[in-house]
């Protein structure tokens, strides 16, 4: 009699556990490809690999030689450098296309917008061998046709001019991607708001700053920090451009240089530290921007 | 067909179910099990031309084998990465696999007993092989007296060069005998095209960024990165005279340009070759493939001699690249694919076919006497090609293998360019460089405590 009611209040309430049953492969997924690893990946961080099946607790010296190797820095200085070259040249530019193409005047406006979207859809490695030829120093397309500063500029072969071509490259790849979230963002404000505007006698610029860019926030503010998080996690794009990071790692990023202590040198325990400490700066970097951009604000 | 369940009603409506459908298919489509026929090896391949040969290859050992299915499986690139996950987690790795030289290092970390790979050793001398091939070969995947796979190939190095412009500048290539008869003939033909005031036509071009060519040099003259027995040699009297050497090519003597692009493979590198620009180029045999196919058109304007040596009678050759056939330990059937590794990189047949499309010359003696070796190669001008290879490979010197490899040849990578560019003398680069490997060495050797620096013996 007893059981007999149980299974009767469990079929009453399948209602209830239904949605958890239906949402639960999501759950069961998440914790086995990326909780599980999450935890793993902290603990292999005081550890380092012995070969294939031992390892050694090392506590936190992973992290102490970290802040004391010079590759790691000039791959931070390096991932930093790109992401300052994405925030003052790429996102503006892709702004000022999406602005371009909202325009009246601009005709074929549909051909223009499949055509800067486009690169995005080729893959990270062609783009990189495309570049490759583009940037090559005597051979190249860019110092062939404009023999800039008078002199060829050595792209892949000088350090300083490494990270300027990879920047060159992304803008390249990612601008027309961008470009399509600021073009959403500008048609959702509405025309009444600059025909008062103009009402009021207010000129082109004046509409921008104070209609445009403000209404616009919270996209600025989605792609900032999406585009942010994207250059710190560059990897596959110098990697091939570069030759794994040559000259004198002058091209070298923080993620490749996970993967080379990962893969190439073994050190699954360095490489686990190196990912967790990037892991804290994006979270830093994304917050910091969260709140200059007002996110967090009470509107 | 009615579906026995009210659709609309279904929990959380439509979409949730779809989704419940397609998971279960899934399901089903993964752990249903795999149709298996007989023995089974799986044979996982990183370089396209390898997975070509094989391709026409392995139904010839099926046949022999009739019980046998081998799944071929080519990665390309990304092999090596997938083959260290499936030995790191003791699963899915192949029975069978090539791997390559500059990655084997990583492979032979830790314990001897963890390495991934069956040692060959036994089967090789139990079967007389030993004495078939090149011995110097197996040092690139020997390891503290084992042998965990068996080379591929020699990769003798020649110097390819513009037989057409050197003698249009009165130079006999030929009768060069040494790097100071190379670097007087160079001077003739290292000269400025256009009028500029600047050098653009090179006797030789070398990469400054890695350290291919550099290591080829210092290999032809007897040193390395790692002697024999696992010690740090790179900061010795003969690698940084041979490095002072490498970057006074550039500097000093201006015979030498850096390396088009990112390497020798590039097509801007086969664009300035067909411009001109460079002259000659240390070409391992797999290299003269790769021009073969990617510029046929410079047919006839190249050819080949033994690499300028470093005193009269000296050796004149070096090794460069390499690929390893071997077992993984999680094979289930060893003798089985010890008939694969045989039939892939002993049978006569299959060698001649590997030389006719990729120029490689085989480690196996044996086989070298096989006529085409002989043969006139009009891609040089009629010069037979592989001759040249056969006599030089009994001269190829050792390249000694270490778990460090990969770490040692990324410092040294920056070491030469920052010689080259002058940022450093050779002796400080090299000094800098060997210090720092030994000291991840070292903080190895501390952390997994004693005994190590006793394992390290490669013979």
């Amino acid at each position: 009699m007893n059981s007999k009611r149980n299974r009767f209040s469990l079929w009453n309430q399948q209602q209830k556990i239904a949605p958890y049953l239906f949402i639960a492969p999501f759950y069961i997924l998440f914790i086995v490809f990326m909780g599980y690893p999450l935890i793993s990946s902290l603990v292999m961080s005081f550890y380092e690999m012995r070969g294939f099946q031992s390892r050694i607790f090392v506590g936190i010296s992973n992290f102490t030689d970290l802040f004391r190797d010079p590759i790691f820095w000039k791959s931070l200085w390096n991932t930093t450098y790109f992401a300052l070259g994405t925030l003052i040249l790429q996102l503006p530019i892709a702004l000022l296309l999406a602005i371009l193409l909202n325009s009246k005047f601009v005709k074929g406006k549909n051909f223009l917008r499949l055509a800067f979207f486009a690169p995005v859809l080729v893959a990270g490695v062609f783009v990189a061998i495309i570049f490759n030829l583009i940037f090559d120093q005597r051979a190249g397309l860019i110092n062939n046709e404009f023999i800039l500063f008078g002199k060829e500029i050595g792209w892949l072969s000088e350090g300083k001019y490494v990270m300027p071509a990879v920047i060159l490259t992304g803008v390249w790849q990612w601008a027309g991607f961008n470009m399509i979230y600021f073009l959403a963002g500008l048609q959702g404000i509405r025309q009444e708001l600059y025909e008062a505007a103009a009402v009021d006698g207010a000129n082109w610029w004046q509409s921008f700053v104070h209609i445009t860019l403000p209404s616009l926030r919270p996209v600025i503010a989605f792609v900032v920090v999406v585009s942010m998080i994207g250059s710190f996690q560059l990897f596959d794009l110098p990697y091939i451009l570069t030759n794994g990071g040559e000259p004198a790692d002058a091209g070298s990023t923080i993620v490749m240089y996970l993967y080379k202590n990962g893969f190439q040198f073994m050190r699954l325990g360095y490489a686990a530290t190196i990912g967790w400490v990037l892991f804290i700066i994006i979270a830093i970097i994304s917050i910091v921007q969260l709140k200059l951009l007002g996110i967090f604000r009470e509107e | 067909m009615r579906i026995p369940y009210d659709v609309e009603n279904f929990p959380l409506g439509k979409g949730p179910m779809v989704m419940l459908v397609l998971f279960l298919i899934s399901c089903f489509f993964i752990f249903a099990p795999a149709e298996e026929k007989g023995e089974s090896i799986e044979f996982w391949i990183f370089a396209n031309t390898h997975y070509e040969e094989y391709q026409a290859r392995v139904p010839i050992f099926e046949a022999q084998h009739p019980e046998v299915n081998v799944q071929l499986i080519n990665y390309g690139g990304t092999m090596h990465d997938k083959l260290l996950t499936a030995l790191l987690s003791d699963f899915g790795a192949p029975d069978v696999v090539e791997v390559e030289i500059t990655s084997i290092g990583r492979f032979l970390k830790g314990a001897i007993d963890e390495v991934g790979f069956v040692d060959l050793r036994p089967r090789l001398e139990n079967e007389g092989w030993m004495d078939k091939l090149v011995v110097s070969r197996f040092t690139p995947w020997s390891y503290r007296g084992k042998i965990f796979g068996i080379p591929h190939d020699l990769h003798p190095v020649v110097l390819l060069y513009r037989d057409d412009l050197f003698k249009a500048a009165g130079v006999e290539m030929t009768e060069i005998e040494t790097w100071d008869d190379f670097i007087a003939a160079g001077k003739k033909v290292s000269r400025d095209l256009d009028g500029d005031g600047e050098i653009d036509q090179y006797a030789i071009v070398l990469d400054n960024k890695t350290e291919s060519d550099y290591f080829n040099l210092l290999l032809q003259r007897g040193g390395g990165f790692f002697d024999v027995d696992g010690n740090v040699v790179i900061d010795d009297d003969i690698a940084i005279e041979t490095l002072a050497f490498f970057t006074s090519l550039f500097n000093e003597h201006e015979i030498a340009t850096p390396v088009y692009g990112t390497w020798h493979g590039d097509p801007s590198n086969f664009a300035a070759m067909q411009d001109g620009k460079i002259l000659s180029v240390l070409a391992p045999d797999w290299y003269v493939g790769i021009l073969k196919s990617q510029v046929p058109q410079m047919a006839g304007k190249w050819k080949a001699i033994g690499m300028p040596a470093w005193e009269v009678g000296g050796r004149r050759t070096t090794t460069r690249g390499g690929t390893m056939i071997g077992i993984t330990k999680q094979c289930k059937n060893p003798d089985l694919a010890w008939e694969l590794l045989k039939f892939a990189y002993f049978d006569k047949a299959g060698l001649i076919n590997r030389y006719e499309t990729t120029r490689i010359i085989p480690p196996l003696k044996d086989a070298w006497d096989a006529p085409i070796y002989k043969e006139p190669d009009a891609y040089l001008g009629g010069q037979p090609l592989g001759d040249l290879f056969i006599r030089l490979a009994p001269d190829l010197p050792p390249r000694y293998q270490n778990p460090y490899w990969s770490e040692a040849a990324d410092l040294l990578n920056d070491a030469i360019f920052n010689a080259v560019t002058e940022k450093q003398t050779p002796r400080q680069a090299l000094t800098e460089l060997a210090e720092k490997v030994r000291s991840i060495i070292a903080k190895d050797q501390e952390r997994w405590g004693e005994g190590i620096i006793d394992e390290f013996k490669t013979e």
